[in-house]
């Protein structure tokens, strides 16, 4: 079997798992109807059993139940940081690239400030300051939001960084000078142009982001950050199960597992499209 | 001539990430929620001690001025006052954990270095061989899965040792040595697996240049080829990976400090989320970023040292 066989049967591997992941995210609370929030008093951090597939945590609630919804938020938050990321980061960096000038300078001052702090740490302060007064005003939603908002603005610079690059090279391209020869504007240039010729750049960056925005909501959501009760997360879950994993160390485990499984499938995915990029 | 403009440049991105740095913290605390007098104050509402308490946080200065004073401030180690312990400065409450913090970071650190560079190097010297191959994808998932979930699985295996008969790993606190292993472990993860993985690709990277085989064809030995000419020159772009290695384990650290319940820096600043007292996360967060900056700076001047080469361009 040759290279790019296997390559291909490993993209087609980690797409049907990150595909099945999504299918449970989105209809799992629908086919499995257990409401993640019921305390089972009787039943507390159980093991597997016929009532509770997965067992339950210490407060007597499902585990299936809550890892389908903790699988939604993640997804959900990644998804509105990848939006946000695209929009943003590639609209900004392609106005950047194709402008230059002040539009440059400022989009690539802004970069870099966001660049000057490590990793997560700006999204851990923006959610720790913000998180209450957010979820008092817009509930539970807001509070993801908020996650959300905190990851997006450490990970637009990036997206806008790439794509400037690629459009301040696709701009000295002869098939651009030749176009605006024949007349064409600013907006065509862009829209029919360049647009299209970033694009696989950007769903490439965007789909290897995802794994990072992942780990990250996990993370805020381990710290206390993220979801806030009767919502979950799987970093939160991680975290409660911590406590009494000297009793019940699935319950650690399972949360643990989708993560990985969700994070490495996301991340084949988006090596494979690079290597086809 | 050359080194000069390359200093200059240097010194110059440098204070502009140090503003960044500051900017971003006092904005982001400028913007907080809530007024954090009136809170202190609960119930009574005498205005004249609540516009004295105003002026004294300096909370009813236009926000440049706020921002000036912060960073004069924080210049003279002065991280302002917290708003739970009514005239407590931070610097203070955050003092407590920082020998902690950088005893947990200073282990994790040396621990990716002798665990790091010898596996990267061995995996270069016999590229492709078996160890390399399982080598380089141990490094790879202890890089990427994150470390709670690293975390958990060490904590399971502890509980069935300790069942066994081993000795007991605490999984919670901190005190002597036994309590350090766990956390250190952990938090070297990520920078170990980017340090095996880099100093991997820069070795091999030497082993192809035409000094190595200059050295090869006057019959040096294969020990001695990687020892004297590959890892003395793959050691210099190896300094330059301390930066980002550094900054795995302080954001690292949060998550460890408050898994483990190690009493540091990250878990002070958690533990202040609660109780709303802003600044101790804002000035810990900041000190947190000038950290990996300042050993950014080491980083570079180290490089700058060990490489004549650079100091032309």
């Amino acid at each position: 079997m040759n290279a790019s066989r296997l390559d291909r049967r490993a993209l087609i591997l980690s797409a049907s798992v990150l595909g099945v992941l999504i299918v449970l995210a989105v209809l799992g609370p629908f086919i499995y109807t257990v409401d993640p929030a019921h305390a089972d008093v009787n039943n507390l951090r159980a093991w597997p059993s016929a009532a509770h597939p997965l067992g339950s945590d210490d407060l007597g609630r499902d585990t299936l139940a809550r890892l389908l919804s903790g699988l939604r938020v993640s997804l959900a938050v990644a998804f509105v940081v990848e939006a946000f990321t695209v929009i943003v980061g590639a609209g900004l960096g392609l106005a950047a690239g194709y402008f230059g000038g002040l539009v440059d300078f400022l989009v690539s001052r802004a970069a870099d400030m966001l660049f000057a702090f490590p990793g997560l740490l700006l999204a851990i302060l923006i959610s720790a300051v913000f998180g209450a007064s957010v979820g008092a005003f817009a509930g539970g939603a807001g509070r993801l939001l908020l996650v959300s908002g905190s990851l997006a603005i450490v990970g637009w610079p990036l997206m806008a960084r790439y794509v400037r690059g690629q459009t301040l090279s696709l701009k000295e391209r002869a098939f651009i000078e030749s176009t605006r020869a024949l007349g064409a504007g600013d907006g065509e240039l862009i829209g029919r142009h360049i647009l299209p010729n970033v694009l696989g750049l950007v769903i490439v960056s965007a789909t290897l982001d995802v794994a990072g925005v992942v780990v990250g909501e996990a993370t805020l959501g381990l710290l206390g950050l993220s979801a806030q009760p009767p919502q979950t997360s799987l970093g939160k879950m991680i975290a409660e199960a911590f406590r009494y994993i000297t009793l019940n160390w699935l319950q650690v485990f399972f949360p643990s597992l989708a993560l990985t499984i969700l994070v490495l499938s996301v991340s084949f995915v988006g090596d494979e499209l690079r290597k086809r990029a | 001539m050359f080194f000069a403009q390359f200093v200059v440049r240097r010194l110059a991105s440098l204070v502009f990430v140090l503003f960044s740095i500051t900017f971003l913290t006092f904005i982001v605390g400028y913007l907080a929620p809530g007024d954090p007098v009136q809170a202190m104050m609960g119930a009574h509402r005498d205005p004249d001690t609540y516009a004295r308490l105003r002026h004294e946080y300096g909370l009813d200065r236009p926000w440049l001025e706020q921002y000036t004073g912060y960073v004069k401030g924080v210049l003279r180690g002065d991280l302002g006052k917290s708003y739970r312990y009514a005239g407590r400065p931070v610097w203070e409450l955050v003092q407590q954990g920082m020998g902690t913090s950088a005893a947990l970071g200073l282990a994790a650190l040396a621990v990716s270095l002798v665990i790091g560079l010898p596996v990267g190097v061995i995996a270069a010297a016999r590229a492709g061989s078996t160890f390399d191959r399982l080598s380089m994808i141990v490094m790879l998932a202890i890089f990427s899965i994150p470390s709670f979930v690293i975390a958990g699985v060490l904590q399971i295996a502890q509980v069935t040792l300790f069942k066994a008969g081993l000795p007991n790993l605490p999984t919670s606190g901190w005190g002597e040595l036994r309590f350090w292993v766990l956390p250190v472990v952990v938090l070297s993860g990520a920078s170990t697996g980017y340090m095996a993985r880099l100093t991997r690709s820069t070795v091999l990277e030497t082993l192809d240049a035409d000094y190595i085989r200059t050295a090869r064809a006057k019959g040096a030995t294969p020990g001695r080829v990687l020892v004297r000419h590959a890892l003395r020159n793959a050691l210099i772009p190896i300094v330059t990976v301390l930066g980002p290695s550094v900054a795995f384990v302080v954001v690292g650290s949060f998550v460890v400090e408050n898994v483990f319940r190690v009493p540091g820096v990250g878990f002070i600043a958690v533990q202040s989320i609660g109780t709303r007292d802003y600044p101790v996360i804002q000035s810990v967060t900041l000190l947190l970023a000038l950290t990996v900056v300042l050993m950014n700076v080491l980083a570079d001047v180290a490089y700058t040292m060990l490489d004549p080469r650079i100091r032309t361009t």
